[in-house]
């Protein structure tokens, strides 16, 4: 059935304290207490970083993969604030909240991942700057956009919760409000401008590895590559997130909406897939896309799992199937996931006979920090009006009675109990 | 520097957010253009190294020189009983090794592996405060543990996996060699030119080695290979110079043209940010554009709230 989503609306019929969330928390404070170990024996007996292998999967995956996926609010905003698809701002605050926990544990991972961290106070002198350093450039305009566009971006829905819970808060809160409506275009053009600079250093950090990365992936283009990959991995992955959430709470979904997504997205992809092949052709290293290798075999797995995620997306837009929709999705992320994270890690040979595997407890604290975000996710919608929805699902939101009285009714009647319907 | 560092503390304080972003965007914008001037060239009064392959008895006298003159505890993990690392790492600042083909053939070469102090280092390019930083005068890559975050970037970077870490404990530093610029400070020469029996390794100012290298070539026609030194245009050049009999890439030294690594791979990243035109202009379009569209929605969201009596969502 597909209804029409019009606003957000918290999930307001499920307890917050679920066994899954449980076991996000769960593994969170795990990971969290992994980090204290860490901190304490050093980077060496915590992880299977080496020499050869000097960065891990905090950096290649949390900080390099995870933030592609935290590009909704990057890609989406500017699909819905610049190029005006009006029916995508309902999906804006599921994706900038993704987006904002992507960062905030990516920005974590990394602060986790170095090894001398007391001395990024150097980040409140910029003339110690070294601008032309590919790390410097993403750790500095990661932490402003995190900290301050992407952070603000976020506070609406917030702030529109102590409305609905505090009488008293009102009249503060809607001067605030004003406030941030008048910034809104300033912030939010700034909320382009830094993932495209960022998103793109992060191709350009593997550039400096030089012919040590396979020439399957290393081209002057990846910058390009990896900020266009951003870019697809945000629709994907909102798009899912947002299938995900409408399944597992029960939540209407708008096909309209999610065929929407769904059709950027494989324009994307396609035009991202295309562009992938002609830079590998005209750089002359296709070739190597035949020898019998783990390059060429993840290479062709990576355009294998984006065609046909592109193939399945367009017949699940005609055939109007949620669950095609999300395979489709889900594919497009894994495909997107691999490409970068392959140069950074399997495709880098910095020296013969290097190895690199994960330890256990590097793979714990991983997973630690992807659980919290989640486990915030989770709460979030349960508290806040993130997840779109019909107007409707507001109005029975407000008659609902939690016996745990954790969500309460929102929003305000405009006469006397009624309601104009919407449509 | 046009802006100085109490200006720029003098509008952070007083003149609000806006300005302080604006000079520190208008610095780091002339920090970067004055990098960019320096880089490539080499300095006034570059130190080097000139180690030749033909010369060395693999003796390793160095490798010990340099454990002492250093203050590093000698590697012994490998061998309780000798000190006898596999690679260069966070105890071995050089390293001698051996390449000996399997098929039989006779020629084999001993080959000292150190730190290059390259003329354009990708390390320097790579580090994110300036943890590692090329000396203006002498063109040493020396390490910094102030300004160092331990990112391991420059392990990345570097094209002949020199920088190392030190992966145990709380407090880790990156370790390499620096030509010894301690003693060179006392006006003595490094610990491994100082001491090497054969002269296999000697140390002087570049421009005097470079001579020395061609020289010797000059006067032993067809005993080195392809009759050139390695160093002298590599990835921009370097201050370490390496005559071999066996080829390069042998002794575990890589072919990497002749233009400098950040130069070849960051140089369409530097275009880019220089003086921040691009970003900058960039968010003066959107706020623009998107400024104009926000109105459209903002009469949009308002229509919303009449007829749905419910409060608009931002």
């Amino acid at each position: 059935m597909s209804q029409t989503w019009q606003r957000d609306v918290p999930v307001f019929n499920v307890p917050i304290w679920t066994r899954p969330f449980k076991l996000f928390c769960g593994l969170g404070a795990l990971g969290l207490l992994l980090v204290v170990y860490r901190e304490i024996v050093g980077l060496g007996p915590a992880s299977g970083m080496n020499d050869a292998y000097a960065w891990g999967i905090w950096k290649t995956f949390n900080t390099m993969v995870l933030t592609g996926l935290g590009s909704g609010a990057f890609a989406i905003g500017i699909a819905a604030w610049l190029f005006r698809r009006e029916k995508l701002h309902v999906v804006m605050r599921t994706a900038i909240l993704t987006s904002f926990l992507a960062y905030a544990f990516g920005l974590a991972m990394l602060g986790v991942d170095v090894g001398r961290p007391w001395n990024f106070y150097w980040f409140f002198f910029p003339w110690h700057w070294n601008l032309h350093s590919p790390l410097l450039e993403v750790a500095v305009c990661m932490t402003v956009y995190a900290s301050l566009p992407l952070f603000l971006e976020n506070i609406p829905a917030v702030l529109e919760y102590f409305y609905d819970q505090r009488k008293d808060l009102r009249p503060t809160i809607e001067k605030l409000e004003k406030v941030i409506v008048k910034g809104f275009p300033w912030v939010v053009s700034l909320a382009y401008v830094l993932p495209a600079m960022h998103q793109s250093s992060l191709g350009a950090l593997m550039l400096l590895g030089g012919t040590r990365v396979s020439p399957l992936w290393q081209t002057p283009f990846l910058p390009l590559l990896y900020v266009w990959a951003a870019a697809f991995l945000g629709f994907a992955f909102v798009t899912a997130t947002l299938l995900f959430s409408g399944v597992i709470w029960n939540r209407p979904l708008d096909l309209d909406v999610l065929a929407e997504l769904n059709s950027i997205t494989t324009w994307l992809i396609g035009v991202w897939l295309v562009f992938r092949l002609v830079d590998l052709t005209v750089r002359g290293q296709i070739v190597a896309a035949f020898h019998a290798d783990l390059n060429a075999f993840l290479f062709w797995l990576e355009i294998a799992f984006l065609v046909y995620a592109v193939w399945i997306l367009r017949d699940a837009g005609s055939r109007r199937s949620p669950r095609a929709m999300f395979y489709g999705a889900a594919l497009a992320t894994i495909g997107g996931m691999l490409y970068r994270f392959d140069p950074t890690t399997t495709a880098f040979q910095p020296k013969p006979g290097a190895i690199y595997f994960p330890s256990v407890i590097e793979l714990l604290i991983s997973i630690g920090f992807m659980s919290i975000g989640i486990a915030i996710f989770i709460f979030a919608a349960k508290v806040l009006a993130i997840l779109p929805a019909p107007s409707a699902l507001w109005h029975t939101m407000e008659e609902y009675k939690s016996r745990q009285a954790r969500v309460r009714p929102f929003g305000y009647k405009t006469g006397a109990g009624q309601y104009a319907t919407g449509d | 520097m046009a802006i100085t560092r109490r200006d720029l503390l003098h509008k952070m304080t007083t003149g609000g957010a806006a300005v302080a972003a604006g000079g520190a965007v208008s610095t780091v914008a002339l920090a970067g253009i004055a990098h960019a001037e320096e880089e490539g060239k080499l300095p006034p009064q570059a130190v080097g190294m000139l180690y030749d392959a033909t010369r060395c008895i693999g003796c390793k006298t160095c490798v010990v020189a340099c454990t002492q003159a250093n203050g590093l505890t000698p590697d012994t993990r490998r061998d309780p009983l000798h000190q006898a690392p596999a690679d260069l790492n966070n105890r071995t600042k050089t390293i001698i090794k051996l390449y000996k083909p399997v098929d039989g053939k006779e020629e084999f070469s001993y080959v000292k592996q150190q730190c290059m102090h390259c003329i354009d280092p990708a390390c320097a390019a790579a580090c994110m405060f300036g943890g590692l930083k090329k000396d203006v005068k002498t063109g040493i890559v020396s390490w910094n543990g102030k300004l160092c975050v331990g990112c391991r970037y420059c392990e990345i970077a570097c094209p002949y996996n020199v920088p190392k870490f030190r992966w145990e404990g709380f407090n880790p530093e990156i370790v390499k060699c620096e030509f010894c610029k301690d003693r060179l400070a006392k006006g003595l020469e490094p610990a491994c030119t100082a001491v090497c029996p054969k002269k296999a390794v000697i140390f002087g100012p570049r421009q005097q080695l470079l001579d020395e290298a061609k020289r010797r070539i000059a006067d032993n026609p067809g005993k080195y290979y392809q009759e050139r030194v390695f160093g002298e245009h590599e990835a921009g050049g370097t201050q370490v110079l390496y005559l071999s009999h066996v080829p390069f890439d042998k002794i575990g030294l890589p072919t990497l043209g002749d233009e400098s690594i950040p130069h070849k791979y960051l140089k369409w990243q530097k275009r880019l940010y220089s003086y921040l035109i691009v970003p900058v202009g960039l968010y003066a379009a959107l706020v623009g554009t998107i400024r104009k569209n926000w109105k459209s929605h903002e009469e949009h969201m308002q229509h919303e709230e009449k007829t749905t009596g419910l409060r608009a969502q931002l």
